[in-house]
């Protein structure tokens, strides 16, 4: 039901040509190699083919895109991001984010259209492992790319997976080899300057055998006037035995659409655990799907979204279990105030002979205003009998009991609601690997709450 | 659990009891297909006001004009040209049991339904392909004015009223199997329970379809005024042949002030029936509406019965049981509308899948803005018996308001190895430990059903789980 289908064409991506002819030019001056630039040329086609996703869709009916649509032919996919010498020209909010650990983490930053700062740390570098641009990656790197690049994400998913592949625009590369514990964090950085922006990063991560590794995905930008759009893409690669925590935080500001597509592939024995964060953003959509490949594999996924004023998240995620003895563990909270709304439309499916699946997901939701919106679609499609599969979701306002109690103590009401609140996003910011980042969160949804 | 064990069809039995059909006897058949001429030829037979025949031939435009259904179970192989969809199997009504002809009779005698209406009922009527061929309501509550009617006769006898709520819950353009029903309906129940009146015992509609290729468009509306109540019950059989049949019912439901009604269907199609079929029911305040759905038969069902809470205090609750043996795909479900403050609603799904079935929850939990202080409670629990069935839980929740309370949990399982063990270290056999779990399973909506269906539901449950366990 909700798994990739071609969608049918309402309409045709307006300048579609020329974007495609621009980027297989930067792809020959980046030097590309010849398998990627036949990969953005294919996806062309199949986005010619596909145009915007039909309004009818059942992915896209409950989230409306159309003001961006009208928007397109405006955007800009190549703009670049200014000349960075070094961190000192990145933008304050950036660098605060970053803030004293600059020397001691692998960094990827990508400003608009293109990686500005890439570096490995010394440490990460004597370990072999690679952190770096996938423009670089592709010229450098091919043969760890080749098979992976484009394997999870089909340009034929939809029109704008198409003509994200086709446009693909940096985007990062992190490499941890078989059996290294990768020594410090990875961070890497969106950025998007102003309006007009049309930014399609890719970012693939691999880890060898038994390997381990943290890495922390950050998406921010200032508010302006217009539309900027980013068109992202992730990757995952979890070889057998392999540990990843993930963090992607979400903070865009209120000009920027987004759209991304997340998928996992996790190998037998291996562990993800996917923390994901949507605060930013006008309209916010994604697809995240956990394709748990071999026996054992294990995915704990936990997110939380806190919208306010217009904002629309969107969130669809797919626990596909197509192995045994898999382990897939989904918590998504939501909390949304003003005239928010939210989407979540989650599915487990579970494959003919994959026994012995244990399979939860969980959405909750906590509306502050009358004027929010939250809708809950969990879904299970189970195709296998000895298995353990439960989903439960919830909407509910603020307990009044709670304000009570909290209020009978001498807290006003205010303070006493931001509480509540925080004790709810409490289970999903305590499993954010960086101490900096969950006082940072902590500090948004109480600037969020007001 | 080994699967050595040689598998026996879910639905065995079924021939033998229900799947016979009688020779055709019909006093008029339309010819096959569907057009502008067959819907007016419907209407002309009936002898119908002229509303009625427009109000057919405006729904089958938009019957034309409606795609299917780009999502749920695959119904492309449905061939709207090729069925009946008018058969008229006598000439006119029986007031009497005697006056039934002879095979209907017949058939309706080994379904058990004058020993029932004797025995458990206040009214029983019964449908044979097209037309209600017999009906009858205790003398009793004719006197306090209770109307249990064809819906046809309803039409006949108490148009203004018929014409004031007919369409209003479920106007033909609210999906393409509605507008195709609103187009050829015929036959149903038409029942107006007035003010007050409790009708204690239920009031029974018995469907049979007997002609091949056949199309059942029986169209039901209900009427419960308020602070009256009244339950209705209704049961469905069908030949089996290897050519499908196409059921796709319309049932209204208006629950006035303070009244409740109590809706239960026992589905037990033959294995070649599409069953597509719209339910609905409005509720106003401190209203109870409450639908019991037994899925058992068909080939593919699709039914969500709804509840539309108008009114402050309304109540809705669904209980919905569906079991989906071999090439059998249960789409069943419900959908909980809130549109007035301090409506509360339940449903409890209980669905079991076995030799390769597809059963599944399709529903909707809907507050709409303003429907303050609702509360809404949804359970789904699934039972998988082999490895080769499956089964789909698919519930929406859209909430526009904040002060609601809303849940859903859903579980999907097997049966429990340990509980096995436990009944047969209590020297119960396998088998029977499996029926056991499964009727335990069930108990919370089968208990709901009145006795004799109740005792049915557990012999069907049993006997489709023989040798199920190995």
């Amino acid at each position: 039901m909700t798994t990739a289908t071609a969608v049918p064409t309402i309409s045709t991506f307006p300048g579609l040509d020329a974007w495609a002819t621009g980027a297989l030019e930067r792809a020959g001056k980046a030097n590309e190699p010849a398998w990627a630039v036949e990969q953005r040329r294919a996806a062309a086609g199949t986005a010619r083919a596909l145009g915007f996703p039909a309004r009818d869709h059942e992915l896209w009916r409950r989230i409306d895109f159309r003001t961006l649509e009208q928007a397109f032919g405006a955007l800009d996919p190549f703009r670049e991001g200014p000349v960075t010498r070094n961190l000192d020209d990145l933008p304050g909010a950036l660098l605060e984010r970053l803030g004293s650990e600059t020397g001691r983490v692998g960094l990827v930053i990508q400003r608009n259209a293109g990686a500005v700062v890439e570096q490995t740390a010394p440490e990460l570098a004597k370990q072999g492992v690679i952190v770096c641009s996938l423009d670089h990656a592709l010229a450098r790197h091919g043969d760890k790319l080749r098979e992976r690049l484009g394997s999870l994400i089909t340009p034929d998913y939809d029109g704008y997976a198409a003509l994200g592949a086709a446009l693909r625009s940096g985007g990062a590369f992190v490499y941890v080899p078989d059996g290294v514990e990768a020594a410090l964090p990875i961070r890497l950085f969106d950025w998007i300057d102003g309006a007009g922006v049309l930014a399609a990063p890719r970012t693939v991560i691999v880890l060898g055998k038994g390997a381990r590794a943290t890495v922390v995905h950050e998406q921010l930008s200032d508010t302006t006037e217009g539309i900027a759009f980013h068109l992202g893409g992730t990757e995952l690669f979890l070889g057998e035995d392999s540990k990843l925590v993930y963090g992607t935080l979400q903070e865009w500001g209120r000009h920027v659409y987004h759209y991304s597509n997340q998928r996992a592939q996790v190998a037998r024995g291996a562990e993800l655990q996917w923390i994901q964060t949507i605060l930013g953003g006008r309209m916010v959509k994604t697809n995240s799907y956990y394709n748990l490949v071999g026996p054992g594999a294990q995915a704990f996924v936990h997110g939380f979204m806190f919208g306010d004023q217009r904002q629309q998240f969107h969130l669809h995620t797919l626990q596909r279990h197509l192995a045994d003895h898999c382990t897939s563990d989904l918590l998504i909270k939501g909390c949304l105030k003003d005239r928010a709304r939210s989407i979540y439309q989650g599915l487990i499916q579970v494959a003919e002979g994959a026994q012995r699946t244990d399979a939860y997901q969980a959405n909750r939701n906590l509306l502050l205003s009358d004027t929010a919106r939250a809708d809950s679609i969990p879904g299970l499609e189970i195709l296998a009998n000895d298995v353990r599969c439960t989903h439960g979701a919830t909407i509910g306002t603020v307990d009044p009991e709670q304000v009570y109690y909290l209020m009978a103590r001498g807290l006003p009401r205010a303070e006493a609601q931001r509480l509540i609140v925080e004790g709810f996003f409490a289970p999903v910011i305590d499993r954010i690997p960086l101490e900096g980042i969950r006082d940072h969160l902590r500090q948004v949804i109480q600037w969020k709450l007001g | 659990m080994s699967t050595a064990e040689p598998k026996l069809d879910l639905r065995e039995g079924y021939t033998e009891k229900y799947g016979f059909h009688d020779e055709d006897g019909f006093v008029f058949k339309s010819r096959r297909g569907l057009d502008r001429e067959i819907v007016a030829q419907i209407s002309d037979m009936k002898g119908e006001p002229a509303w009625m025949r427009d109000y057919r031939l405006k729904a089958l435009e938009i019957f034309e004009k409606k795609p299917m259904p780009s999502w749920g179970p695959d119904l492309s192989a449905i061939d709207f040209q090729n069925i009946f969809y008018y058969v008229k199997p006598t000439s006119e009504e029986a007031k009497s049991w005697e006056d039934v002809p002879a095979d209907m009779k017949r058939t309706f005698d080994k379904l058990g339904i004058p020993e029932a209406e004797q025995k458990f009922l206040s009214g029983v009527g019964a449908q044979y392909d097209s037309e209600v061929v017999y009906h009858k309501i205790q003398e009793k509550l004719e006197k306090q004015g209770v109307l249990f009617l064809s819906c046809d006769q309803g039409l006949k006898e108490h148009e203004a009223l018929f014409k004031q709520y007919f369409g209003t819950v479920i106007p033909s353009t609210d999906n393409k199997f509605a507008a195709l029903n609103s187009s050829v309906w015929s036959g149903g129940s038409f029942i107006y329970v007035p003010k007050g009146v409790h009708v204690d015992v239920p009031l029974q509609a018995y469907f049979r379809i007997n002609t091949r290729d056949m199309g059942q468009f029986e169209r039901t509306l209900i009427i419960v005024d308020e602070g009256a109540f009244v339950h209705y019950v209704e049961g469905c059989t069908a030949p089996t042949y290897s050519s499908d049949s196409l059921h796709s019912a319309v049932v209204e439901i208006i629950v006035k002030p303070g009244a409740r009604c109590r809706y239960t269907t026992i589905q037990n199609w033959s294995n070649n029936v599409y069953n597509l079929v719209t339910k609905r029911a409005v509720a106003y305040r401190d209203a109870t509406m409450e639908w019991v759905d037994g899925n058992l038969g068909s080939k593919i069902t699709q039914k969500y019965p709804s509840v539309y809470m108008m009114e402050p205090g309304a109540h809705g609750e669904i209980l919905s049981i569906a079991f989906a043996g071999k090439g059998q795909h249960q789409d069943a479900g419900g959908k909980v509308i809130h549109c007035a403050p301090n409506t509360s609603s339940k449903i409890i799904s209980k669905s079991i899948s076995k030799d390769g079935g597809r059963a599944g929850y399709r529903g909707l939990v809907k507050v709409q803005k303003g429907a303050v202080d609702s509360r809404s409670t949804v359970n789904c629990d699934a039972l998988i018996l082999d490895e080769i069935s499956r089964s789909d839980t698919y519930p929406y929740m859209e909430i526009e308001e904040d002060r609601v309370s809303i849940g859903h949990e859903a579980t999907v399982s097997k049966i429990g190895d340990e509980q096995i063990f436990y009944l047969q270290s209590r020297g119960i056999n396998k088998e029977e430990a499996a029926a056991m779990i499964v009727s335990g399973f069930i108990e919370p909506i089968v208990k709901e059903l009145p006795m004799e269906y109740a005792v049915e539901m557990n012999r069907l449950i049993q006997l489709q789980m023989e040798g199920s366990v190995g």
